[in-house]
């Protein structure tokens, strides 16, 4: 089991996600936007980041910047959940330190998958 | 997790997705969790709800309720706690009947109903579901089936006591006769190798009134919401997109089809 902090603007999908990750076994924290995540990663100090590209108030390119510049917080994994056409975003995304992005639209039992296969290859699992 | 309590007992449930709502009740093996697949695929469109009955997954064992009326009664305290009505209700084998006679009992509140592996009478039942543990029974139903790890069925977490006082009480009820009487589309879903609930055979399915749709898993066994997940969920959704009242006739299996998010 890892905790997860995921940040997403859209209702439906944070929601579904969470309860997806949260019934694999995962301990999970969702915020609404970027600016949220930051301020629940020192509370959670979670084993995994995902971050939706964009949202409002803080996106998650700036969300990401900012968890990395961090010294307690910048050796935690991020993620990005991106649409196909935010590759600028994803590019940049992964330029301030994130590690991984996922691709949407994706169904969620592969959302289970690939997030186990990003938790084992940074052994959070 | 989410609970309420009701009637001085907890009362696991789960929700997901927005919409009008629509119930999962679980079988005789197994808690809400084998939901969760299909949970996932109608939380689009509807708000879905799957709760653990008396003795079963995170629910309280009340032993004094272990009857189908007392889940009858649980059901009715469930949506009216929750303030909800008009229901699209989805049981399967133990659920299977407690939705008819729930839909029986509270015709206003039902809009239609899916009843997969739903038992006819006692005849219908494998001796083994009350003989053996509820842990052997998920290894022998599940035997060569590959499920997800999330939709696990949790038959530790059961009391095998609801298992047998519940397939007993069957001795007490005529479903035949309530499913003949029923008044709302029904979908009556059945995986063609079943172990546990033998198929129904052609005299115990005549009298359906025509509201009635029977609609055979031909490579599936007592889970199609597991082993045919994207064949299930798809009929699922056709099923709930039909105009309130009309007969589900015309429903058919068709290909493979997956939700996805956006």
């Amino acid at each position: 089991m890892a905790k997860i902090l995921i940040a997403e603007d859209e209702r439906d999908i944070r929601d579904l996600i969470t309860f997806t990750l949260r019934f694999a076994g995962h301990d999970v924290t969702a915020a609404s936007n970027g600016a949220e995540a930051v301020e629940q990663v020192e509370k959670v100090m979670p084993d995994l980041i995902m971050l939706d590209v964009r949202m409002p108030k803080m996106s998650g390119y700036e969300a990401c910047e900012q968890i990395k510049s961090q010294e307690a917080t910048k050796h935690i994994p991020v993620v990005f959940l991106s649409a196909k056409g935010q590759d600028a975003e994803v590019r940049a995304g992964m330029e301030v330190g994130a590690t991984d992005y996922i691709l949407k639209p994706f169904a969620p039992d592969k959302l289970t998958e690939r997030v186990s296969e990003i938790l084992k290859k940074y052994n959070k699992s | 997790m989410s609970a309420l309590i009701i009637d001085d007992e907890i009362v696991h449930y789960e929700v997901l997705g927005r919409g009008r709502p629509l119930i999962f009740v679980h079988g005789w093996v197994g808690s809400w969790r084998y939901w969760i697949p299909t949970m996932q695929a109608a939380s689009i469109s509807f708000r879905a709800y799957a709760l653990d009955l008396w003795g079963f997954g995170e629910t309280s064992k009340a032993k004094s309720r272990y009857s189908l009326n007392d889940y009858v009664t649980l059901l009715d305290h469930f949506l009216e706690e929750m303030g909800i009505a008009k229901i699209a209700l989805v049981g399967h084998g133990l659920g299977a009947v407690v939705a008819l006679m729930y839909a029986s009992k509270f015709p206003r509140f039902v809009d239609r109903l899916m009843i997969v592996g739903f038992p006819m009478n006692k005849s219908q039942l494998s001796a083994r579901l009350q003989s053996d543990p509820p842990t052997e029974l998920e290894k022998w139903l599940l035997t060569g089936a590959t499920i997800p790890e999330i939709a696990r069925l949790e038959t530790a977490k059961t009391d095998n006591q609801a298992i047998i006082n519940t397939i007993n009480n069957l001795d007490t009820v005529d479903l035949h006769s309530l499913a003949a009487e029923l008044q709302h589309p029904c979908l009556l879903v059945h995986g063609q190798n079943d172990q546990a609930i033998f198929m129904p055979n052609g005299e115990l399915m005549e009298n359906l009134p025509d509201l009635s749709h029977m609609i055979v898993f031909e490579e599936s066994g007592h889970y199609p919401m597991l082993t045919e997940t994207n064949k299930f969920n798809r009929l699922l959704s056709d099923f709930l997109a039909l105009e309130s009242g009309k007969s589900p006739s015309e429903l058919q299996l068709k290909e493979e089809w997956k939700r996805r998010v956006r």
